[in-house]
């Protein structure tokens, strides 16, 4: 298995199932873990660096764990953003410099960073609300690799970490959540602050600010030390289902009786762009992918699956296209693929991207 | 959208009043960096990590005498130096710096001690320690250009671990 593979498959997290996948495109946990007898990563020299890979690398082979190490401080640019918009990678770990990587399951559900702000972040996806198989399949990964890796822990404060705000379970518990009636009947806002004032973090698809792409975001636990993981994943269980509720209320509201023409139209308008342009910019193309998802949601479009749409958010950023097309691209170029890549997708029974001229 | 000043794609979109007209600004990341909208590409400060940074900032910067001296031997990091960072520099920093740290990570968590997964292997943490001070003393040789003393070091450090 190698990078070049990964651009004609997509992970299983976006398969759009599993409850409330609807609205849940994925949940998702991380825990953060050092290695006890080396400094943070940031007072890591590079001798020291390389052996935590390679430490990490060993405990993976020798434990017999089902993942895929690949190295990223000696890849190009462009596969190092493609692991990025891939998810499988950090911004941090992208940008970072010196001996570091990546291990993932070729399901892509696992993904183990090696250097990145703390020795090792675990994560592990699943389509859907279901924190509760995440859970299951990220403590057993963290198990197995506890097997031949001597964590840094203290009884009191737990699991030891850079920083203090990642201390004791260094787990971040997240659901990535599409809520787009909630943004374009303004209440996005009065959720946020709600959150907030619960001690959630939101964030977007890859982790920027409140101006998400794609009508996307993650809600996520801060909190990390006196509350046990179970705590933390069950505190997010039971907001997220108000969250599922406020976006289903505005979606009906948005196709209720005087207002039902106007969507319909929208989302036709947005699909038709995305199966007809010949040139579209990426903010564009997740502007009209996001009406077409709950265009399909709500039953106003028919002809098209949601793990389609869900793919297509993936792989029409910048170095997905470049990797499909297998050469640079300079930003009008890109455009223009995207715009043709979307087209064949979207044009009935052809939806393998190697057709695609 | 192409940046106005290059032609990478634009990241950062900033509209601004000067003199009463509006003007519209598209950059990207390097180019807005450039012309000082530093802050608008990155994720804004929010929640823990906001709290941390204000935190440190009022208060780890009043700190003297004994803590502000305090160094830890086995990464070398100074309590200050976390005030700028942020970051720790070795496991050994939580007990090194318990003094300062305390007040901070009960500010930022609400709580301070540990409730949840603990390792399945007791004592790793411990032989890990030991281990790390090794190392920190292999670092120092070698500064020192003291090869033999480095040889011995990489000597007892190896055994250590192909044993696990
Ligand atoms: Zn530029
Ligand atoms: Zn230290």
């Amino acid at each position: 298995m190698n990078i070049d593979d990964l651009t004609r498959t997509s992970g299983e997290w976006l398969r759009g199932t599993g409850p409330e996948s609807d609205i849940v495109m994925c949940s998702r946990i991380r825990l953060a873990r050092n290695l006890a007898d080396f400094p943070f990563t940031n007072r890591a020299g590079r001798r020291e660096k390389n052996e935590i890979e390679a430490a990490v690398a060993a405990s993976i082979e020798q434990g017999k764990i089902e993942l895929f190490v690949q190295d990223v401080n000696n890849l190009s640019n462009l596969d190092r953003q493609f692991l990025f918009e891939r998810q499988l990678i950090s911004r941090e770990l992208r940008d970072a410099e010196g001996p570091r990587g990546v291990a993932f399951s070729p399901t892509e559900d696992v993904s183990v960073m090696i250097n990145e702000e703390d020795h090792l972040r675990i994560q592990v996806m699943h389509s859907g609300l279901s924190l509760g198989s995440v859970w299951d399949r990220i403590n057993y990964i963290d198990d197995r690799l506890e097997e031949r890796l001597d964590y840094a822990f203290s009884p009191r404060l737990g699991y030891l970490t850079a920083c203090p705000t990642n201390v004791g379970t260094g787990i971040r518990v997240g659901v990535l959540v599409h809520l787009p009636a909630l943004v374009q009947t303004k209440q996005i806002e009065k959720v946020f602050r709600a959150l907030q004032k619960i001690n959630l973090a939101v964030r977007g698809l890859y982790g920027e600010g409140t101006q998400a792409s794609g009508d996307f975001y993650q809600i996520s636990n801060q909190q990390t030390l006196g509350k046990s993981e179970q705590d933390l994943i069950r505190n997010l269980s039971e907001v997220v289902p108000q969250i599922i509720q406020y976006e289903r209320g505005a979606r009906q509201a948005l196709v209720g009786e005087q207002r039902r023409q106007y969507l319909h139209d929208q989302v036709s308008r947005a699909y038709g762009v995305l199966k007809t342009a010949h040139t579209i910019s990426s903010e564009e193309t997740m502007l009209l992918l996001s009406s077409v998802r709950m265009g399909i949601n709500l039953g106003l479009i028919d002809d098209l699956e949601i793990p389609i749409v869900n793919e297509l958010f993936i792989h029409t950023q910048p170095a997905h296209l470049q990797k499909i097309q297998g050469r640079i691209l300079e930003t009008d170029e890109r455009n223009v693929a995207r715009a043709s890549y979307l087209r064949n997708r979207l044009s009935n029974g052809r939806h393998d991207p190697k057709n695609d001229g | 959208m192409t940046c106005q000043n290059c032609k990478r794609e634009a990241t950062v979109h900033v509209t601004e009043e000067i003199n009463g007209k509006r003007r519209e600004m598209h950059l990207c990341a390097r180019c807005a960096r450039e012309a000082g909208y530093d802050s608008v590409d990155d994720p804004p400060m929010f929640g823990l990590e906001g709290i941390l940074q204000s935190f440190i900032l009022a208060h780890v910067g009043e700190m003297v005498g004994e803590l502000s001296r305090r160094f830890c031997p086995l990464c070398g990091l100074k309590f200050m130096d976390f005030r700028g960072q942020g970051r720790l520099g070795c496991p050994n920093d939580y007990a090194m710096f318990d003094h300062g740290l305390a007040p901070i990570v009960r500010r930022v968590q609400g709580a301070s001690r540990h409730v949840g997964k603990i390792p399945a292997r007791r004592g790793a943490a411990a032989a890990g320690l030991n281990r790390l001070k090794l190392r920190a003393q292999l670092r120092d040789a070698i500064e020192r250009e003291d090869f033999e003393e480095a040889a011995r070091l990489r000597d007892r450090l190896r055994p250590a671990e192909d044993d696990r």
